[in-house]
């Protein structure tokens, strides 16, 4: 199967970044008022995750690693070049696992579920099916 | 002319050898960077997992700490049953807590300690600690050893260290064990009558009557605050006051 052509691949992610900036932005500036974000669907999945000591890492809420790492990846999207093919595919895959693992605890340990986070995973898991694609179908061919 | 044209094609033919091997060997050597980079990225998640799991510290009978400093933190405060500070003091502040509630432990570790050093030390308010069980199946046993600590005088130093050694929320930790491990740390002169008195019905009623009240005066999470004094017409809900000066300020209102 012919991979899309790569400014298709970078427009997606592009868009992607921006989208997950916005997601992550919301749920630390929530943190930083002292509340939790607001689950639109309703429930506490959101203050419950929001209040678990997983939340943070280091003393520093986890959405702010998330802007860092979706503003990475933006700056790849934006660029060309095969250090940013590759730098877009190890950032987005640490963020993809690492979304697993933080979802695995809502699930299983927390026992709640914030739909912000999830959003915000599947933003994540999307940027690195598109990063992987972008890597595999264009590394090492010209700009 | 064929000779010439022949030449060129060769030459074509040659310079598009190259330009395909220098691509793969650029490929090749892209894929092995790419090993490299995944490689990178697991050690990275491996780093952060462990990390995060670290956060769940806590809640760990072999290791409780922090006594002394618990026990420094309320030297000299008169303790009766769940009630901080000096009888007769012209505010009483009611906490409605969870012991198993993260935010709680936030408040006793932020804003609490600053309170009880302007307000309850010189005698101005008492805080009185009441269960308001809403985390877990834990919580309740959790609230009731804690009463049963205050019968002893210690009732204070449990929930203080409880929420210092505090668990993962509702993560099964707060079992027996642990109980027995906050209660030893937390001065408890007779274990054998915390025991008793932690597993009483009347205890345990006491547990469920808090929370009924916390229920009763509107409040939904913990830790939510009262306070009761010259200024208030009763038991009045103040919610939870954001800092240590919102709570002060509170009080002093409730006693004017």
């Amino acid at each position: 199967m012919r991979a899309p052509a790569e400014g298709v691949l970078r427009g997606i992610a592009t868009f992607l970044a921006t989208f997950g900036i916005g997601i992550a932005t919301y749920i630390a500036i929530a943190d930083s008022g002292g509340g939790s974000p607001v689950c639109i669907a309703g429930g506490h999945g959101c203050q419950t995750v929001a209040e678990s000591s997983y939340s943070h890492l280091a003393g520093v809420n986890i959405a702010v690693f998330g802007i860092a790492g979706y503003v990475v990846l933006l700056v790849c999207a934006l660029l060309r070049g095969d250090a940013f093919r590759m730098t877009a595919f190890v950032v987005s895959l640490i963020g993809f696992g690492y979304s697993l693992y933080l979802t695995y605890l809502e699930l299983c340990t927390i026992d709640a579920i914030c739909q912000w986070c999830v959003a915000s995973a599947v933003v994540m898991t999307l940027l690195f099916v598109t990063n992987a694609v972008r890597m595999v179908a264009y590394v090492g061919t010209e700009l | 002319m064929s000779g010439r044209r022949d030449r060129e094609a060769r030459r074509e033919e040659r310079l598009l050898q190259e330009r395909q091997a220098g691509a793969g060997e650029r490929r090749q050597r892209m894929v092995k960077l790419a090993s490299a980079g995944v490689f990178l990225a697991l050690v990275v998640i491996g780093v952060l997992v462990v990390v995060s799991s670290g956060n769940s510290s806590g809640g760990d009978s072999d290791n409780i700490v922090e006594a002394k400093e618990v026990d420094k933190l309320l030297a000299g405060i008169p303790q009766k049953g769940m009630v901080l500070g000096t009888a007769g003091a012209k505010v009483a502040v009611l906490e409605f807590g969870d012991l198993q509630c993260p935010v709680c432990k936030g408040y006793s570790e932020e804003v609490l300690p600053q309170v009880i050093e302007d307000r309850v030390r010189s005698g101005a308010a008492t805080l009185d600690f009441r269960n308001f069980t809403i985390i877990g199946p834990q919580s309740k046993p959790a609230g009731a050893a804690a009463i049963a600590a205050g019968e002893q005088g210690r009732g204070w130093n449990f929930v203080e260290l409880f929420y210092r050694n505090q668990g993962t929320e509702d993560s099964g930790y707060a079992d027996d064990e642990f109980l027995t491990a906050i209660a030893t740390a937390a001065g408890v002169p007779d274990l054998a009558r915390w025991n008793r008195e932690r597993r009483s019905q009347a205890v345990i009623g006491r547990v469920e009557a808090t929370s009924a009240e916390a229920e009763d005066l509107g409040f939904t999470g913990t830790p939510s605050f009262a306070v009761e004094g010259l200024g208030t017409g009763g038991v009045e809900p103040i919610g939870t006051p954001e800092s240590v000066g919102a709570l002060e300020s509170a009080i002093e209102d409730a006693g004017k």
